[in-house]
């Protein structure tokens, strides 16, 4: 204690003595922090707008299949409409919704072309909660009831089929006894999506694929969505016990690829963590190393004084802990103030065809968790004071004699 | 009045003491086996001329520097066996030094450049303001408790040194060319001064000076040529040099 009064004073007012250097150096460690922080908000924002863009085409929290359907996504891996026990386990607070689905490969064709891709039979009122694909209609509407007969198609399959709304598709599906069933539809609306999407998937009301398919009221898949704050692994494992002989998997495993975007902007926010130390413990060193260099004298006379080389370690150290301190305390309130600005939103819609190739919506939310803004912040500085041991430890092991012949 | 050298309590003792530097394939003997005994109460110049070796012989008493052979025991304590932060224990005990120059730390106010020492030692901040005070008042600058080193005067500067030096009645004060850098009165007055303090409280002085002044106030008087002692002479022959 007495200790820190002994060298608190002098750390702090060596700081001032060259504010050149010292502003530099809060400059160096309060721009990385910043950037640092602001990086890893946008980041965090990209990576969830592209997994929410992932999970809000189809995919949901999670879903809920007959054992096999993932392997071999067939009419016969179908599953009756869910019992009671399901039905409540479904039916909660953390489940903010869930829809049945006929999901089954099927075969389009027009006048000019036959094309490959997956008829979905959905219940449209209730998938409007899970998945964003109703509200992107491009041109004519989305299905209406549960019956409906008409299709809704991607715009861009629309496009290499040369059809367009309001003129008739056929398609062909395996159905329940093994035999091709094909039926006629008139083309309702077209969505629009990235191309993948677009190519991939055609949408009926789920009665009509029943009937299509002839599997009376089975389903393919359940998809349900968690209310926003619900932990993803204890409501699959409830599911799990509720949904016994059945498959239920969280998104990480459906989507994988989400998971791995995911993952990896989180290891990319600490990749530039590093990287922006690094700069700014080359701005530290060089700067502290000067201002020992320039005091050598004194570090020398401090030793003639009595002062114990750990000691003049201490005082160097605690300047340098002081500085960064400062730095970073410039740094959090410059990045929290930044991204509470931009927490309405930035509007990427000027690289958008780059962005939805990579997966992300348009419009990014930066946002930090508090505790990771905090933990970063305190890693910078904690880092930075271990970076100023090397200053400090010359300071301290400056031979007295040779510090002093500066004097004469 | 006159103490006996030779039986008084040796508060430094320096025996076959060298220091050698290599300057490339050139031995330079800075000290050169040299025996010394500096007693309680001394009040000695140490003169000769450039590059003699007194700032070297001064640094290695002081434990800022250690000899390449010979012993040095400072107040009966051997500095060759101690360790960087013991020597620092030491001369925070029993060494006060005043310099040439940047004696002072520059942050810190006079006061406050004399408080360190005692801070240094633990001492409490009531006891510590009072004895800095009461040395600040030994060397006439009352009122200039709360100046910086940067706004005081040469001499001024070396007497807060000198009042820092004795603040925590160390064994012997070491003195490398105190005067060297004050105008004549303030040098006069700066040596006046130590010989005052060395009479008053006893403290032990050893003084690397090449000032004619410095070496006429001295009890005694050695003189070193190429790191060796020529001449050591005490009491009234420094009074006939006077
Ligand atoms: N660090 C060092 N490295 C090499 N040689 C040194 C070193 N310090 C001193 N010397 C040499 O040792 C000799 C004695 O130097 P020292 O500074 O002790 O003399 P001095 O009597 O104090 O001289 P001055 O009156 O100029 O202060 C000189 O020849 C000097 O060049
Ligand atoms: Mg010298």
């Amino acid at each position: 204690m007495e200790t820190f009064k002994l060298i608190v004073p002098l750390a702090w007012r060596s700081l001032w003595r060259n504010p050149r250097r010292t502003a530099i150096t809060l400059v160096v460690v309060a721009v990385g922090l910043y950037s640092i922080l602001v990086f890893a908000a946008l980041l965090d924002a990209w990576a969830q707008s592209s997994r929410d863009a992932q999970l809000n085409l189809l995919t949901g929290s999670g879903q809920i299949h007959a054992k096999g359907y993932l392997d071999d996504p067939v009419v016969d891996r179908r599953m009756p409409p869910p019992g009671a026990k399901l039905r409540a386990a479904l039916d909660v607070p953390q489940v903010r919704e869930w829809v049945e689905r006929v999901r089954v490969p099927a075969v389009v064709q027009s006048e000019y072309k036959t094309l490959p891709l997956t008829l979905l039979g959905v219940k449209p009122q209730a998938e409007r909660a899970i998945s964003f694909l109703p509200s992107q209609i491009a041109e004519g509407s989305y299905l209406i009831g549960n019956a409906d007969p008409g299709i809704v198609l991607g715009r861009h399959l629309a496009q290499r089929l040369k059809t367009r709304v309001g003129k008739r598709v056929i398609l062909m599906a395996q159905n329940a006894d093994g035999s091709l069933a094909q039926r006629a539809f008139q083309v309702k609306g077209l969505f629009a999506s990235n191309q993948t999407a677009e190519d991939s998937y055609a949408f009926t009301g789920i009665e009509t694929a029943q009937k299509m398919l002839g599997i009376g009221n089975g389903i393919s898949e359940i998809s349900f969505r968690l209310a926003s704050g619900a932990a993803l692994a204890p409501e699959i494992a409830r599911l799990r016990a509720a949904a016994a002989g059945l498959d239920v998997k969280p998104w990480k495993l459906l989507a994988p690829l989400a998971a791995a975007v995911d993952s990896f902007m989180t290891a990319f926010v600490y990749i530039w963590l590093w990287v922006m130390f690094v700069f700014m413990a080359i701005g530290i060193v060089n700067t502290q190393l000067m201002a020992v260099f320039e005091r050598v004298r004194e570090f020398g006379l401090l030793q003639a004084l009595g002062m114990r080389p750990s000691l003049i370690l201490a005082q160097v150290l605690l300047e340098s802990a002081l500085l960064i301190g400062v730095g970073v305390v410039f740094g959090m309130i410059a990045s929290g103030a930044t991204i509470f600005a931009l927490r309405g939103g930035v509007d990427l819609g000027f690289l958008a065809r780059g962005a939805e190739f990579i997966g992300a919506g348009h419009v990014l939310y930066p946002h930090l968790a508090l505790s990771e803004f905090f933990e970063m912040s305190f890693l910078v500085w904690v880092l930075g004071v271990v970076i100023a041991l090397w200053p400090a430890r010359k300071a301290a092991h400056s031979r007295p004699v040779e510090a002093m012949s500066h004097a004469t | 009045m006159q103490p006996d050298t030779s039986d008084a309590h040796a508060i430094v003792t320096c025996r076959g003491v060298s220091k050698i530097y290599a300057h490339g394939a050139v031995e330079v003997r800075a000290v050169d086996g040299l025996d010394l005994d500096v007693a309680a109460g001394d009040f000695a110049a140490l003169s000769g001329p450039s590059g003699s070796g007194k700032t070297t012989l001064l640094n290695m008493i002081g434990g800022l520097d250690r000899p390449t052979s010979g012993t040095v025991t400072v107040d009966g304590e051997d500095l060759s066996g101690l360790s960087a932060a013991h020597l620092a224990e030491l001369r925070l005990h029993k060494i006060g030094f005043v310099f040439q120059a940047y004696n002072l730390i520059p942050v810190l106010s006079a006061l406050e450049n004399i408080e360190f020492v005692l801070q240094l030692l633990g001492i409490d901040a009531k006891e510590r303001h009072d004895r800095a005070a009461a040395a600040l008042a030994d060397v006439g600058l009352t009122g200039m408790e709360e100046r910086r080193p940067s706004h005081l005067s040469g001499g001024q500067q070396q007497r807060v040194a000198v009042a820092r030096a004795l603040v925590a009645r160390p064994a012997i004060v070491l003195a490398d060319e105190p005067t060297a850098n004050l105008d004549s009165k303030s040098a006069d007055d700066l040596v006046s001064l130590m010989a005052e303090l060395n009479a008053r409280s006893g403290t032990t002085f050893l003084i690397g000076t090449h000032d004619a002044r410095v070496i006429a106030r001295a009890r005694r008087h050695i003189e070193m040529i190429d790191g060796k002692i020529t001449s050591d002479t005490t009491g009234d022959l420094a009074d006939v040099v006077q």
